[in-house]
Formats: structure tokens, C-alpha cells, sequence
């Protein structure tokens, strides 16, 4: 379960460029919720995601997990129980190393490390099976780099890798906006599936609001740092993105000045 | 030039060859470009020539000592780096200059003579073979030893996490990988294969000096560049062993020109013609799809 309470961010303070990315979040995400998140640029979403795998640092409030206290964690303490698909398919995998080693990579974030040879037999047995559910023909390929796949395998083996060992967490940071629809379309599909199957606590932030509608259980809206909306069971599945605009209006008596919201 | 000669560069080749492998480690593998081995080369030799002179210790446990002290060297560099957020050439070059201080102090001077005393060659000399034949074979092991080591570390868990943290910081850390005690561990490994190096080299020499420091980073460097250029260096052994060839083959190419009288060159001019080579194959590189192909076929990247 992820507790934020009355989350305060600022970035650049006391600076002429400070800017208040978050303002009090208070937001409770129970175990197994799969929670998306929408709202314009610059309205705090990517902050909020950041709080909680530890990029953004914390101005006043606490970050809780599972009831434990993480608010003061550094990033790489936190992986083991938040695992992070980025928005950059570059981003969640290492090009350098080979997918193989890659998959070792964040088998090691759960498990320790040591200094015995990195990939097992039987490690790469349980990875081709994985990534052959994918498929795009990607067990015949373990051992190349990574740099040689597409966006959207990497996209996918970022996911796969986000999910490999035990984790409660899945932070999904706009993971599917920088590929090609076809391709963000089997990503998400491929989201929808693994976080179902292993009953992740999830939270996926997204520009689109038909996909913040059509995926997960829960939506909440970020708006100039403030969360403004909130719905989830009934009242969610009967909503379209009119609907979702409309009561944007309402609330903040102003127009989406962001058409990107409006497409998609 | 002649069989000692050549014997005689073949052996600096395969010292500098740990040399480079420090610096394939820093500039390659952690993205953290390291001077501190300006330091630490003579550090190496001056610990080692202390506890071999002053406190009379066995050659093999003094040149692990000056491998150690390396290690401490290159770990303070990345302390500076990671805990203070210091630049990581900036806290390189403090590191340097500040050893050089302490190398003076380690040997009570500006240099340690190993006249007279035992070194780690002489324990060959049972075999009746000359100590200038030995030594480049027994160099030659001692590199290819550590490249051993560094290829199985590379491929363990602890090392694919250290790869991960230079290639790729942020993923290393949302994988759960503390990317700044890496740059720790690392670049220690990295000075303590430059400070054993330096200990060799004293032993060769028969002198520990405060300023056999003075343009390792480019020698290192340079067989990186000139290695990885001429030869593939797709997977970490090909990279690590065209790390020491280009160490043997820059010391070759210093060793001609130097020999090159018709060029007018004299021995005070080495390390221009070190920092000219180091140019010459940078530019290769950069310019040079022509110039790689060649070597490398049709190989990309």
C-alpha cells in the first residue's frame, strides 16, 4: 500500500525560477490497486511518480510503503521494493550489456548480487520462457546487446525486467508515449497482463485520458500540483473523455489549455 | 633494434598494459575519467620500495601493499566525487598533486633506489635463464593474470552492476544498485592495478621515483584508444586484450621514434611524440570510419 501525506515539492526554491510541483498530495493507493494518472504538463503527475521512487526530493510530508516510513530512502533502496518502467525505452535497459544480462541485472535488484558468474543455466532458461510470451522472437536473442532492439522491445523488456523477483510496486512513468501506436498498443496490452497476473500495486501516468480511462481500476487528475479528481468503480466506468473534460472545466472554471490531453 | 631492446619494451608494454586496463575500467566501463593514476603509479612504487628498503619486507607482500595503497588512492578520488559532489577530474588531479607530496614523505626524498635488495624478479633467477628474458615473461603472466580477473569480475553479479552504473546511471539505480559505491569500488580496482603496475615498474628500474608519474593517464590512455581502435572491442575480452596490446604496441611505437635518429628526435622529446601518437589516433577515430573499417571490417559502432 502507498501512503503520500500532504506531500509539499519545490523545485529551484528560493530562486526566481522556484515552482511549487507539488502542493499537499494526500493519496492512498491500497494493495493491488492498479491507479492511473493524468493531467497537463507541468501539473505534478511525473513529480508525484518521482516522490516515490526517490528522484524528487521531499519539502514537507511523508512517503509510506507498506507501512514503512521511506520518505527519506535513497533511489536505489527503494528498487527493491518499486520497480520503474521509464518513459525513454533507453532509459530502462542498459544498451552496453546484452538482454541477458540485462534480465541478470534486475534479478539482482531483489536478490543479492554476489560475486558468482552473473547468469545461470537455469536463469536463462526462466528468461527465454519470458520473453518468448512477448512474442517478437526475442529467446533466440539473449545474447545481444541491447542497443541492437527497437523502442518498443526494449519498451517490453524494460516491462518484463521491472517485473522480474518479488516487488510490490510498479511505477509506469508515460512508458508507452514515446512509441508508435501500434507499438504502445502491445506494450499496454502487455502492462494490462503482467500487473493482472501478478496482482501489482500500480501506478501508470499517462498524456492520454482515454488510456487513463480504459486502463487499471482507479484515475486520479494532477492539476497545478493538486490531485482535483478522483474516481474509481461505478462512477469511473460510466465516464468518457467528454465527461472527463467536462468536469475538469468545472472544477477549475478554465478551459484544458493543453490540446495534447484532448487527443488519443 | 636489438633482442634487449626489444625484450626491454615488451616488458614496459605489459607493466602499462595494467595501466591501461585501470584506465579501460575508469574512461570505458565507469564513464568516470580518472587522473588520480598520476599518483598512484609512483604511489605504487614508493610503497613498495619503502617496505622493501626501509622495513625490509618480502617483494611479493610489499608490492601488494603498493597495490593497496592504490586502491585507497583511487577510492579517496571517488569519495571526493560521490560524497561532496566534486568534479571527478577536479578531485583527480587533488588527488594527484596531494600524492605527490606523500610519495615524497613515503620515501624520505625524491626517490628510492632498490639497489642491493631483493626484488620480485629475482625470485626467478634459479632458473638459469637471464633476468631480461624472465622478466617479460613473467610481466606477461602478471597482466594476463589480471585481465582474467577483471574479465570474471566483469561478468559477475557485483560486475555487470558496475557496468550498468557507468553506462547507465539511472537505470543502475532504478535496479537497485548503488551507483556512487561502484564508482568507490571501481576506480579503487582501477588505481590498484595502476599502483602494482607502478610497484613492477620500480623493481624493473631499480628505482622508486616521485616523478615516474608524470603522463601515465596519457600512456594509459593511449593504449586504451590506440587498443580498442586497430583492434574489435565488442565484448569485454576483446576490449580488455586490445587494451594491453595497444599498451605493447604504443610502447613499440615510442621505442622507434625514439630510436628514429633520422627524425632528429631525442629521448627528452618522449612525451611529445606520446601526447602527438594519442592525437593521431584520436583523430583516426574520429574521422575514421575508413581508417576502422579497415581493421575491423564491416563492423559498425
Amino acid at each position: 500500500m502507498i501512503e503520500l501525506k500532504d506531500v509539499h515539492v519545490t523545485f529551484n526554491k528560493g530562486t526566481p525560477l522556484e515552482t511549487k510541483a507539488l502542493r499537499g498530495i494526500d493519496l492512498i493507493v491500497p494493495e493491488g490497486q492498479f491507479l492511473t494518472v493524468i493531467g497537463s504538463n507541468g501539473a505534478g503527475k511525473s513529480t508525484s511518480l518521482n516522490v516515490l521512487a526517490g528522484l524528487a526530493p521531499v519539502e514537507s510530508g511523508t512517503v509510506r510503503l507498506d507501512g514503512q516510513d521511506i520518505t527519506n530512502w535513497p533511489v536505489h533502496r527503494r528498487a527493491r521494493i518499486i520497480s520503474r518502467v521509464f518513459q525513454d525505452p533507453k532509459m530502462g535497459t542498459c544498451e552496453d550489456l546484452t538482454i541477458m544480462e540485462n534480465f541478470a541485472l534486475a534479478h539482482g535488484r531483489t536478490a543479492p548480487r554476489g560475486f558468482r558468474l552473473a547468469i545461470e543455466k537455469d536463469m536463462r532458461e526462466k528468461t527465454a520462457e519470458r520473453v518468448k510470451v512477448l512474442g517478437l522472437g526475442l529467446e533466440n536473442r539473449l545474447d545481444d546487446k541491447v542497443g541492437l532492439l527497437s523502442g518498443g522491445q526494449r519498451q517490453a523488456v524494460s516491462l518484463l525486467m521491472a517485473t522480474t523477483g518479488p516487488s510490490s510496486v510498479l511505477l509506469l512513468d508515460e512508458h508507452t508515449a514515446a512509441l508508435d501506436p501500434k507499438t504502445a498498443d502491445f506494450v499496454l496490452e502487455t502492462t494490462r497482463t503482467i500487473v493482472d497476473r501478478l496482482k501489482l500495486t500500480a501506478v501508470m501516468v499517462t498524456h492520454s485520458m482515454a488510456q487513463a480511462l480504459s486502463t487499471g481500476e482507479r484515475t486520479v487528475m494532477f492539476h497545478r500540483g493538486k490531485i482535483i479528481f478522483d474516481a474509481s468503480g461505478k462512477e469511473r466506468a460510466g465516464m468518457s473523455v467528454e465527461d472527463l473534460l467536462h468536469l475538469f472545466k468545472k472544477t477549475q472554471g478554465e478551459e484544458l489549455s493543453d490540446d495534447s490531453l484532448l487527443l488519443g | 633494434m636489438s633482442l634487449y631492446e626489444l625484450l626491454g619494451t615488451l616488458e614496459t608494454g605489459f607493466v602499462f598494459g595494467l595501466v591501461a586496463l585501470g584506465a579501460y575500467l575508469t574512461f570505458r566501463i565507469l564513464d568516470f575519467p580518472d587522473l588520480t593514476v598520476e599518483g598512484s603509479f609512483p604511489l605504487g612504487a614508493a610503497v613498495c620500495a619503502a617496505l622493501i628498503v626501509t622495513l625490509g619486507w618480502n617483494p611479493w607482500l610489499a608490492t601488494g601493499a603498493g597495490a593497496v595503497a592504490g586502491f585507497a588512492a583511487g577510492w579517496s578520488t571517488a569519495y571526493l566525487n560521490v560524497r561532496f559532489r566534486i568534479l571527478h577530474i577536479l578531485a583527480g588531479i587533488l588527488l594527484a598533486i596531494s600524492l605527490y607530496s606523500i610519495n615524497l614523505r613515503i620515501m624520505s626524498g625524491p626517490n628510492k633506489p632498490l639497489l642491493g635488495v631483493d626484488t620480485v624478479f629475482d625470485a626467478f633467477g634459479g632458473f638459469g635463464v637471464a633476468t631480461y628474458i624472465i622478466s617479460p615473461i613473467f610481466l606477461g603472466a602478471v597482466t594476463l593474470i589480471v585481465l582474467a580477473l577483471v574479465n570474471v569480475f566483469l561478468h559477475t553479479g557485483h560486475g555487470i552492476a558496475m557496468r550498468a552504473a557507468g553506462a547507465n546511471p539511472a537505470m543502475a539505480e532504478a535496479n537497485g544498485i548503488n551507483v556512487g559505491r561502484m564508482k568507490l569500488y571501481g576506480v579503487g580496482l582501477a588505481n590498484a592495478m595502476t599502483a602494482l603496475a607502478g610497484a613492477l615498474f620500480a623493481q624493473i628500474f631499480g628505482a622508486a621515483d616521485a616523478y615516474m608519474g608524470i603522463g601515465v593517464i596519457i600512456v594509459g590512455l593511449a593504449s586504451v584508444i590506440v587498443g580498442t581502435s586497430l583492434l574489435p572491442s565488442r565484448t569485454i575480452l576483446q576490449a580488455t586484450l586490445a587494451c594491453i596490446v595497444g599498451a605493447v604496441l604504443y610502447r613499440f611505437a615510442v621505442a622507434l621514434a625514439l630510436n628514429a635518429d633520422f627524425l632528429g628526435l631525442r629521448a627528452s622529446d618522449v612525451q611529445l611524440v606520446t601526447a602527438a601518437l594519442v592525437a593521431l589516433a584520436l583523430i583516426a577515430q574520429y574521422s575514421g570510419s575508413g581508417f576502422k573499417r579497415f581493421f575491423k571490417g564491416a563492423d559498425k559502432k
